[in-house]
């Protein structure tokens, strides 16, 4: 660490280790060496959002996390298991389940067999499912990771667990500790947005929590309908210049409480008001499709008037190249307790397309090496069937935490790799196994941190995402 | 970017400062040396026994100066040469140094610098601050400063001294009642508040304010605000479905102790274990919600146990941070590391938590047992009423069997002669008045009798079936019920089923060929009776099935038949019911044989658990069981008095329908209960639900020695030894909560962490003082905030210099008075108290006010109760936000986006940012906007007759004083550019002017009011109204 990042440190952690201080009196230090002027306060104001330098040069400087919720079947999609369908109808022997317990099936349930046909694509012959066309093109490109596992086996847990290393509410999200780490690069949107599609989301609006860090790094909810962002169109009847002359007013007499009253605060709160105009203008320039082409809406398979998953593919690129650090896209949906197949017909249907679009065109546009995309759920599928007339259901998997797939692009990571292996069952991890802990410490390691490192203390404790597990998994890097 | 060009000597500088504060005492260890061991050396060398390195424990005196496993002194007070810690910690040696390098640790020079001035002096530690009991000295007396006005200014002032920092004079009257008012209530003063106020030179003028303030019922909301942070209340119970909770009784509860002054003893007392006082009253019983406020799930799936244990350590936790301002987190998995907890004692205290009795599921119900009822007289009243027709319906069965005079068949001689009979259900069509699922397909062709018969031909599943029939079939007990088929030889179909509607359901299948082709129904039950093999094709076949096989309840009618196949080419014709009648044999006809049938086995879950016993038991019969068993079959099995029993008992059920839906209706609240036979409690192996180890029993934790019980300690013991004179705890946390909520920051500043991670209080003498104070006042939470209030400190102007900035950055010396930015709840409130809209109605079920479109919905799980945002209308979109529906998943924006807590867990430190999102809110939010427009349309009515007299009244109303004229100036300048602007832009102005719910007066001209609107919307946004200062 050099020393000017070390003293950069020492001042965040005076001021944030209790974040009840105002964000303006981190201006403080920087005041103490100016000879006091209240109107250069504004520009002494210290952000806690400016770009800082993480410990290691980033190979990604933006995150993409398109989290399928629900937990899509990885047996069917991209690990093919032929040993099913020869054992289908038969239970498994209990030797493989061992103690594991299941949220709704017996462990003694039947095997159910692959749904799909599985083909060899790219020059890296990744085994993918006919469900996947589209992700079949762009096979050389994405490191699909086959052993992945997690501690949860409930929905809203293992989304938490996902996205801040513990199952409960309460932690910074991946995307805050980003930005606690990076700060943002744009002043013009928020530097971390959530967007979801599909039905509801389990674990809530805990997977984008800042936690116990300052609120400003949660994640910015941008929404399918009505404003993008929160109150961003100005109330009926007031028009730009209008609102830009209220803007100046507040401003100015907001200077003038700090000359008299002289609180860095009040700098910091003009500061913030300017920064809110700015986002009622790049807004609605964001959310303007016009510029792109028929070529792109075709590829994402975007109509710009409906909110999609595609849709928000599209815009998730729209904000990264305006400088957007960290988006979220949650689609719900894959929760196939009962007709599997159905159930990914229709979500790959409206996944599958979108998806390896948008990493299509990250890469045609030179964004791929410094974006990673990350694609996947909470935990994976059984390889058992799921039948339960009392509840409908019938042709389902359920939960299953030993084994999921997930796959990543770009952002520093090698293309075409297919890592990790369960068994002929798919059942157990047999080869590489890599835990929810060590995904996220992969990608703060692409984001230029050591996990380890990247700490923030909060009631006597210092906290990180991985809590005190993780490991980068370094097989997979460029 | 400020960041980066920033010159780093400034940190240095600012450290310098701090460390020049320490230099000039001589050393004391929990306030110089607890704090540099705790963070740099107790992760190795501290409390935690299983983590301990080199068998070096440096945070106890005694073992800090004995030999390691090296055999080397770590200290030697007063021989710095012999102590190995200083050797260690100013060692280049990478083997030797210390901290070691992979720890990311190092110590400074001045730190090193203090260790080695430590153990110099001597190595004196001190127990650590937060452990041992406050004691009060008396303040210290101040000479030549003539401004202290009680206790509290007498210990800021001695500190000042020593910091050589003064004191700011009186801020302005007129600011000093705004900071008092936001302090007490959460609310700004009116126009006539501070008009009072300013004429009244009284020297109790403020003094009387205080009492006045503290007397309205808006000082308990405020105050509840926090402390609800604290419980974690919330309206929904936070996990998978999020449906609503009924929590809000309890929270009227809290408004309501803290504006009756509950002392705070008894209002820890009420809240951990109201519901083990004895003889507890109602409010005692809604005060121990508290602990049920906890987030809980219900969903499918989850692990009982693993729920019940998240739950028992949420309530420890919470219990922990509210009142002993302790973080007991990290020794839910291992030894605390710096504070002395252990595992264990972590889950002794979680005995007191895990015999709840609250189902681990919970259920997707608002009313999650146990709950308390709590009908206002009128609902009792009219409860007793329906409780007494209930028993007169039922008083009239009793007499109706009284009256009956019945003979049982079987005890004649000779007993009735057998008959044989068959009724037909179904023959040529669908009974009339049924509801078929569509028209059904007949056929002439083949008939087995009648003119026609159902012809079916499908693939997969394909059926024909009604249900409403208005004169249902009864299906008799000992018959069969049959229906005919013919299957296509050259089209057979793979299986074939029949099933029955009764009851409100299809939950009776009879199914012949292939038993997995049609799905439905759960094999091996009713729902799915497995007959035999297909009949054979290319004749009538009867298909027989036996009533008893069905389970039926005695009487049991059906209303709906379906045919039902899987594939192929049937007809279906001439289905009925086909049994004899022998009086004698018939347990529909004779009670013998009624009884002779279910001696000795379970009639089924529908008859009443007094008759399934008796049958069970299979023991001699008291005359009290007769007699049991004569009601029931003569009400309830006898065909012969079926009809008039039927309409008797309908009259029953009906009242009691009407009553529970009449009780469904009557408020409740979820409430504290333990079970019977307490859970046993063990310490959970790193922290694990399913790995118990050691069992522990409730009790505290070892340092604070034993509770004073002989038997197992309950959770009242447990609050009760909170409260306690001895205990060094609670009484502060909660005086530095109070101070934290009216000075912007604790005299502990943190204030969740009283242990050795935290930090040491600014003013330790004065949070004692204040501690005993509370505790001797009887624990007078008003007196208390009294004290703070009336103090000089208090009262002091909140203006920075530059030179107050740089000697005290973070006012923790209080050289001038308080200032902070609204919570989110005040700067709602406040928006609408200055604009006259505000409803202060106190209490009731929580509202909805406007919430922009898509908050709850994309977050909202299928099937949950609060996945569609209904918002109110009327009067219930202002009330005070403390009332908003708190929906844990998605809580609404106005308080997120200004720092509100999610309320999943326990808060008690709310932080306070600045963000674009909250100015974007604040300008052009509906509720915001709409408020404008009222303090607009205030300002035009009552502000005068010019415009800078309106514009001076609305920016009082706002502030509380009145504009600089410069300030007036520029005000007016925009006014009359916007006002031009309505003028030419009428339908602008009309719609600006009707943004909300609420209805400007009519007679107004828009351009006017549009234009004072956009002045007050700026008044509403200027730094000086969203700030208490």
């Amino acid at each position: 660490m050099t020393p000017r990042s070390y003293l950069e440190q020492v001042t965040r952690r005076h001021f944030f280790r209790e974040c009840g201080v105002g964000v303006g009196k981190i201006a403080l230090a920087s005041l103490l060496t100016d000879s006091f002027s209240p109107f250069s306060a504004r520009a002494a104001v210290i952000d806690p959002l400016a770009p800082k330098q993480p410990h290691f040069p980033p190979k990604a400087k933006r995150v993409i996390h398109l989290f399928m919720a629900g937990a899509p079947s990885q047996l069917d999609l991209f690990d093919y298991k032929p040993e099913l369908a020869k054992l289908q109808g038969k239970p498994l022997p209990p030797s493989v389940i061992g103690g594991q317990r299941y949220a709704f099936i017996r462990p003694d349930a039947a095997v159910l067999g692959p749904q799909f046909k599985f083909n060899k694509h790219g020059q890296s012959g990744a085994e993918l499912s006919e469900m996947l066309p589209n992700l079949a093109r762009i096979a050389d490109d994405i490191c699909l990771i086959k052993s992945c596992n997690t501690d949860q086996f409930n929905h809203a847990p293992a989304q938490i667990f996902f996205n801040t290393g513990f199952q409960q509410p309460g932690r910074p999200s991946i995307g805050s500790w980003a930005l606690y780490g990076l700060g943002a690069e744009t002043q013009e949107l928020p530097a971390f947005v959530v967007m979801s599609t599909g039905a509801g989301i389990s674990g809530g609006s805990a997977c984008w929590s800042s936690g116990f860090l300052p609120t400003l790094y949660t994640g910015v909810r941008f929404r399918n309908q009505g404003d993008p962002i929160l109150d961003v169109s100005s109330p009926a009847g007031i028009d730009q210049k209008l609102q830009r002359d209220s803007l100046d007013l507040v401003g100015e007499m907001n200077r003038r409480r700090m000359a008299s009253d002289g609180d860095p605060e009040i700098a910091t709160r003009i500061s913030q008001y300017e920064m809110a105009f700015k986002l009622q203008t790049s807004a609605p320039e964001l959310m303007d499709f016009k510029s792109e082409s028929k070529e792109t809406l075709e590829l994402y398979g975007c109509d710009p008037d409906k909110p999609s998953f595609a849709r928000a593919c599209l815009l998730a690129r729209r904000m990264i190249e305006r400088g957007v650090r960290f988006v979220n896209i949650y689609h719900e949906g894959w929760d196939a307790h009962s007709d599997v197949s159905g159930n990914l017909k229709k979500n790959c249907g409206e996944t599958d397309r979108a998806s390896a679009a948008l990493v299509q065109d990250l890469k045609q546009r030179g964004l791929l090496d410094d974006t990673l995309v990350i694609w996947g759920g909470e935990f994976g599928r059984t390889p058992m069937v799921e039948t339960n007339p009392v509840l409908g259901r019938s042709m389902g998997r359920d939960h299953h935490p030993q084994a999921f797939t997930m796959w990543m692009a770009g952002g520093g990571l090698k293309g075409g790799v297919s890592y990790g292996a369960t068994d002929d069952l798919g059942f157990h991890v047999v080869d590489n196994p890599v835990h929810v802990h060590d995904v996220q410490a992969t990608i703060l390691h692409l984001l230029g941190f050591d996990h380890e490192k990247l700490t923030f203390q909060s009631q006597g404790r210092d906290f990180r995402l991985t809590d005190v597990h993780g490991k980068v998994i370094k097989a997979l890097l460029a | 970017m400020s960041t980066l060009s920033r010159p780093p000597f400034t940190v240095a500088a600012f450290l310098f400062l701090t460390m020049a504060a320490y230099a000039e005492g001589t050393i004391e260890f929990n306030r110089d040396i607890r704090p540099i061991l705790s963070e740099n050396c107790f992760q190795c060398h501290g409390p935690d026994k299983n983590k301990r390195k080199a068998k070096l424990r440096l945070d106890v005196r005694e073992d800090a100066l004995k030999p390691a496993e090296s055999g080397e002194i770590a200290i030697v007070p007063k021989v710095i040469s012999k102590s190995a810690l200083i050797d260690r910690i100013v060692s280049t040696d990478e083997d030797e140094q210390m901290p070691p390098a992979e720890s990311h640790k190092k110590l400074t020079g001045a730190q090193k610098e203090k260790l080695r001035l430590w153990i110099a002096e001597g190595a004196d530690y001190q127990a650590p601050w937060a452990f041992i009991a406050p004691k009060r000295i008396p303040a210290p007396g101040i000479r030549g400063i003539g401004w202290a006005r009680n206790q509290i200014d007498q210990f800021i002032a001695q500190e000042l001294e020593t910091r050589r920092l003064g004191h700011s004079p009186e801020a302005p009257k007129e600011l000093l009642l705004r900071r008092v008012s936001f302090a007490l209530t959460g609310l700004p003063p009116s126009i006539s508040q501070m008009d009072r106020f300013s004429a009244d030179t009284a020297p109790d003028a403020y003094e009387k304010e205080i009492d006045r303030l503290l007397a309205t019922p808006q000082f308990g909301e405020h105050m509840a605000v926090y402390w609800l942070d604290a419980a974690r209340y919330g309206d929904t119970h936070g996990l998978h479905l999020d449906n609503e909770r009924s929590m809000w009784p309890y929270r009227d509860w809290v408004v309501r102790a803290f504006n009756e002054n509950l002392p705070f003893d008894q209002f820890t007392l009420w809240q951990l274990a109201g519901d083990l006082i004895p003889n507890a009253t109602r409010d005692q019983k809604i005060a121990s919600g508290f602990n049920r406020c906890n987030v809980t799930s219900g969903e499918g799936g989850s692990i009982n146990e693993e729920l019940l244990f998240r739950y028992a350590l949420d309530r420890t936790e919470t219990a922990v941070n509210t009142w002993m301002g302790l973080t007991a987190g990290c020794a839910v998995c291992h030894d605390h590391k710096f504070d002395p907890i252990t595992q264990k004692d972590f889950y002794s205290l979680f005995a007191f938590f895990n015999s709840a009795a609250d189902p681990a599921m919970d259920g997707n119900e608002k009313f999650t047992p146990p709950v308390l009822k709590l009908p206002s007289p009128a609902q009792e009243n009219q409860l007793r009423e329906w409780t007494e027709k209930i028993a007169a319906a039922r008083a009239g069965i009793k007499a109706e069997l009284a009256r009956i005079e019945y003979v049982d068949p079987a005890a004649l001689d000779p007993i009735p002669p057998i008959s044989q009979v068959e009724e037909i259900w179904l023959e040529d069509d669908f009974p009339a008045d049924a509801k078929p699922a569509s028209a059904a397909t007949w056929a002439t062709d083949r008939v087995q009798s009648g003119k026609r018969a159902i012809k079916q031909t499908g693939q997969g599943i394909t059926q024909n079936y009604f249900e409403g029939a208005e004169k249902p079939f009864p299906a008799p007990s000992n018959g069969k019920i049959f229906a005919y088929v013919w299957l296509d030889p050259a089209d057979p179909p793979k299986a074939i089923m029949l099933q029955w509607h009764g009851d409100g359901n299809w939950n009776w299948r009879a199914n012949w060929g292939d038993k997995d082709a049609i799905t439905f129904g759960q094999a091996g039950t009713p729902a799915k009776l497995q007959i035999g093999e297909l009949p054979k094709p290319g004749e009538w076949v009867r298909l027989e099935v036996s009533v008893e096989d069905l389970k039926l309840k005695p009487g049991a009618k059906f209303d709906g038949l379906a045919f039902t196949q899987f594939g192929g080419t049937v007809y279906w014709d001439h289905s009925g019911a086909a049994y004899e009648v022998n009086p004698a044999a018939d347990p529909e006809r004779s009670q013998i044989a009624w009884e002779k049938r279910n001696e000795g086995h379970d009639p089924g879950e529908k008859v009443p658990k007094a008759i399934r016993d008796i049958f069970l038991a299979n023991k001699e019969r008291t005359a009290e069981h007769k007699q049991t068993l004569r009601d029931y079959f003569l009400s309830e099995v006898f065909a012969g008095n079926r009809e008039r029993f039927n309409l008797l008992q309908t009259g029953v059920k009906k009242l009691e329908d009407e009553k529970k839906a009449f009780e469904a209706g009557i408020p409740a609240t979820l409430v504290m209960a333990d079970i019977e036979q307490k859970r046993e409690a063990h310490i959970m192996l790193r922290g694990q639900y399913d790995k118990p180890g050691e069992k522990v029993e409730p009790a505290v934790p070892a340092i604070f020695g034993k509770l004073p019980v002989t038997g197992r300690a309950t959770r009242l013991d447990l609050a009760n030894w909170l409260i306690a004179p001895e205990n060094p705890l609670a009484s502060r946390v909660i005086v530095n909560r109070l101070w934290q909520q009216i000075f912007g920051n604790g005299l502990v500043r943190t204030a969740g962490d009283f242990g050795a991670q935290g930090e040491t209080p600014s003013h330790p003498e004065l949070l004692d003082w204040l501690a005993v104070e509370l505790r001797e006042s009887g624990w007078d939470i008003k007196h208390l905030i009294r004290l703070m209030l009336t103090s000089a400190t208090f009262r002091q102007d909140s203006r920075m210099t530059p030179a107050l900035l740089e000697a005290d950055p973070e006012n923790r010396f209080l050289a001038r008075g308080p200032r902070f930015r609204l919570d989110a709840e005040e700067l709602r409130d406040n928006a609408l108290a200055v604009g006259g809209l505000l409803d202060l109605t106190l209490g009731g079920v929580p509202v909805r006010p406007y919430q922009p479109e898509n908050i709850w919905e994309p977050l909202g799980f299928v099937g949950s109760n609060t996945r569609e945002y209904k918002q109110d209308h009327g009067q219930a979109l202002y009330r005070r936000s403390l009332y908003t529906f708190w929906k844990r998943n998605a809580p609404a924006p106005f308080l997120t986006t200004f720092d509100a807590p999610s309320r999943d867990s326990s808060c008690i430190r709310r932080e306070r940012s600045d963000t674009p999102l909250q100015a974007l809110l604040l300008m052009n939010d509906v509720q915001h906007f709409e408020a404008a427009r009222a303090l607009g349309q205030r300002m035009l009515l009552e502000g005068g007759t010019t415009a800078n007299e309106r514009i001076s009244y609305g920016f009082r109303l706002a502030t509380t004083r009145r504009p600089a004229e410069s300030e007036q100036t520029v005000l007016k300048e925009t006014f009359e550019k916007e006002l031009e602007h309505f003028a030419a832009n009428l339908p602008a102005a009309q719609q600006a002017v009707t943004f909300g719910e609420s209805k400007p007066k009519p007679d107004l001209n828009p351009a006017e009011l549009a234009a004072y609107t956009m002045v007050a919307n700026v008044l509403l946004n200027m730094d000086e109204t969203l700030t208490e200062n």
